[in-house]
């Protein structure tokens, strides 16, 4: 089981390091390219109104999806599947 | 509405009398119903009025507001749901003075949540003033409209609560959900079907400096916003500034990001999940519906911005609520939207969404405070041979006295008198318990879940400093002068979450850890507990009993939630 907290936890931090970059740099962006606050890409939107506004939501469910996703099967492989027949020891299903 | 969710609670109250029913709805709660609980358990008034009213006096800077709010829970999902669960418990002050073997661990935690369920609760209650106040405009015996709207809806929630119990609250929460939901659809529509063009509208908005009424020498006034990121210049709608500088926008986002998982109301809604996977999986269904709530918060506070000053000259009404086709209180923005699209009808409809916002967030709060009161300080500490019945009873006066409390300060508080202190006053009061939350207990909630070596004598002093740092610095920023300082002291998190991680683990190194580590680890971490469960879900979906179940588990030969035990 130590293993297997270890490799979420990794699992853990990987993700938010990426959530975490991706969230900062939408204003961090505003310090450092005028384009990316005056610029316009959808209508009279800037890209970063359109990210705060719409993108980062999507972002956030997709990375929530891929994370539970990996953290799922990480349990899965390394503790045991909660399916019928499912043997931990070996990680593969047991038809029997 | 209301007598609909007194039906639903009167019909699923927990009769049985016990604090498992009564705190976590038998812990049988689904990943689709659980979600919208807490969506409707976390959407609160600063979520319903108070994002659109951000973005509708701040443009793009209020717009920072909906994506914390809706950005807190992807760490929630990565660090906290799962072993969360997992591990059980009835609270969070339960949760770490079982984890760390300490009951001055338990009765810290219970300190901190108070004071956040507190800081929480008195704006939902300021939003449901201001709500009464537009959509009745007068008081009962003798009360202000304000104080009659806070009150009132104060004491329907607080019988709610006291008789339904998580599990009538969780059903009501999730039907609160989706009405709130089904406001903003239709405003959109409405407003969409009238002809607003989102893009054009923002295009529109950027091309004026940004202007906000403000009372000054008894005479409303508009006054253009001065740009934070680039002094001297004046602030735009679509363009970042008008609220915050350059490290305020940081700021903020990291405060709301360690927030949410600091929250008790939202974080207690997971023990009700039957497993581990599921409350993982109850965050991402979490994930998507906040996004969607959120991305119509924003466009509706950009449509309110256009739309209001357009009608402004049309509408007698608005006058009284506008200074030059700008509403003097932002909070009233999607209401007003509610009366131009839909008439009274529209405007009753978005109200009920309000109020039904305050209402299952102060639910929510009013159970994660009983759960502290009630479990860990009366059944744990006052009387530890309390009868369930005496628990449960407990927790109910909890719930009238904290209800109490937060109404009383609510009511000392008129919106408008703070209203040309803080742009959106509801959104911003719940930042401070955001704040506080990620500044005390979020750190040691994570170290406690994912760094063995955490101690309870270093849990006390790491949510001891960062209360202390979270709360010095709102007193300091109060008073600076210098407006970067200011928002930087206000949304202090960013500070005071790293000096709560320092101290902790500081103080951990030098001091001993629980005696039954290994056992504990294996309780948070393990997923024995919920195999089992999914195991025994799905024999009795096959048609297997639980008596024949039970046979099968104890069947050496077939036994392998035994071996997956053994492989842990």
């Amino acid at each position: 089981m130590d293993a297997s907290c270890r490799t979420l936890r990794r699992v853990a931090i990987g993700y938010f390091t990426v959530f975490l970059v991706v969230v900062l740099a939408v204003p961090g962006l505003t310090l450092a390219l005028d384009w990316w606050s005056r610029g316009r890409l959808i209508g009279g939107m800037s890209p970063n109104f359109v990210m705060a506004a719409v993108g980062l939501y999507v972002f956030f469910f997709v990375i929530a999806i891929a994370a539970a996703t990996l953290a799922n099967a990480v349990e899965g492989r390394m503790l045991g599947g909660p399916g019928p027949g499912h043997d931990p020891d070996n990680g593969q299903r047991d038809q029997s | 509405m209301l007598v609909i969710v007194a039906g639903i609670a009167a019909v699923l109250r927990p009769r049985a009398a016990s604090t498992l029913d009564f705190y976590l709805a038998g812990q049988r709660v689904g990943v689709a119903t659980n979600a919208c609980a807490i969506c409707g358990d976390y959407f609160s008034a600063a979520s319903f009025l108070g994002v659109a009213a951000a973005v509708y006096v701040s443009g793009l800077d209020g717009v920072w507001y909906a994506t914390g709010f809706a950005a807190g829970f992807v760490p929630v999902l990565l660090f906290v749901a799962a072993p969360l669960r997992r591990f059980g418990e009835f609270s969070i002050p339960d949760f770490l003075g079982r984890r760390l073997e300490s009951e001055k661990v338990r009765l810290a935690a219970v300190t901190v949540i108070q004071l956040i369920i507190l800081s929480y609760l008195v704006p939902q209650a300021v939003g449901s003033g201001i709500t009464w106040e537009l959509l009745v405009g007068h008081g009962i015996a003798g009360l202000s409209p304000y104080a009659t709207g806070v009150l009132f809806s104060t004491a329907a929630i607080t019988a709610l609560v006291a008789l339904g119990g998580m599990r009538g609250t969780t059903w009501t929460q999730a039907v609160q959900f989706l009405l709130l939901l089904s406001a903003f659809i239709w405003l959109t529509i409405a407003v969409i079907g009238a002809g607003f063009n989102y893009p054009d509208a923002v295009a529109e908005l950027t091309r004026e400096p940004l202007g906000n009424p403000e009372h000054a020498g008894g005479q409303w006034r508009t006054a253009t916003e001065p740009n934070r990121i680039e002094p001297g210049t004046p602030a735009y709608f679509g363009e970042p500034g008008a609220r915050y500088g350059r490290l305020g926008q940081f700021a903020l986002i990291i405060t709301l990001i360690m927030g949410t998982a600091g929250l008790p109301h939202i974080m207690n809604r997971y023990f009700t999940s039957p497993t581990g996977t599921a409350a993982r999986m109850t965050t991402v269904w979490v994930l998507g519906l906040a996004g969607l709530f959120y991305t119509l918060a924003v466009l509706l506070g950009t449509a309110a911005r256009t739309i209001i000053a357009d009608a402004a000259d049309e509408l007698p009404w608005l006058d009284a609520l506008t200074v030059h086709g700008v509403l003097r209180v932002p909070e009233h923005a999607p209401l007003v939207l509610g009366r131009i699209y839909g008439g009274e009808l529209g405007l009753g409809f978005i109200a009920t969404g309000a109020l039904v916002a305050v209402m299952s967030t102060i639910a929510g709060l009013l159970l994660a405070s009983a759960a502290s009161w009630g479990h860990d300080v009366y059944e744990r500490h006052l009387n530890p041979r309390a009868t369930q019945r005496q628990a449960v009873w407990a927790g109910r006066i909890a719930v009238a006295v904290v209800a109490l409390l937060s109404a009383v300060i609510a009511v000392s508080l008129r919106p408008d008198s703070l209203g040309a202190l803080l742009p959106s006053m509801v959104a911003t009061m719940v930042t401070w318990a955001f704040a506080l939350a990620g500044s005390a207990l979020t750190p040691v909630f994570l170290l406690a879940i994912w760094w063995p070596r955490t101690t309870a004598t270093g849990a006390i002093a790491g949510m001891s400093t960062g209360a202390a740092a979270a709360m010095a610095m709102f007193a300091a920023g109060t008073f600076a002068d210098d407006s970067g300082l200011r928002e930087m002291l206000l949304t202090p998190t960013v500070v005071a979450a790293p000096l709560a991680v320092v101290v902790t683990i500081v103080v951990s190194r030098h001091t001993s850890t629980p005696v039954n580590l290994e056992s504990l680890w294996l309780r948070l971490h393990g997923t024995a507990a919920d195999r089992h469960i999914t195991r025994l879900a799905r024999l009795t979906v096959a048609g297997v009993t639980p008596r024949r179940a039970r046979a099968t588990r104890h069947d050496g030969t077939r036994g392998r939630m035994g071996k997956g035990e053994r492989h842990e």
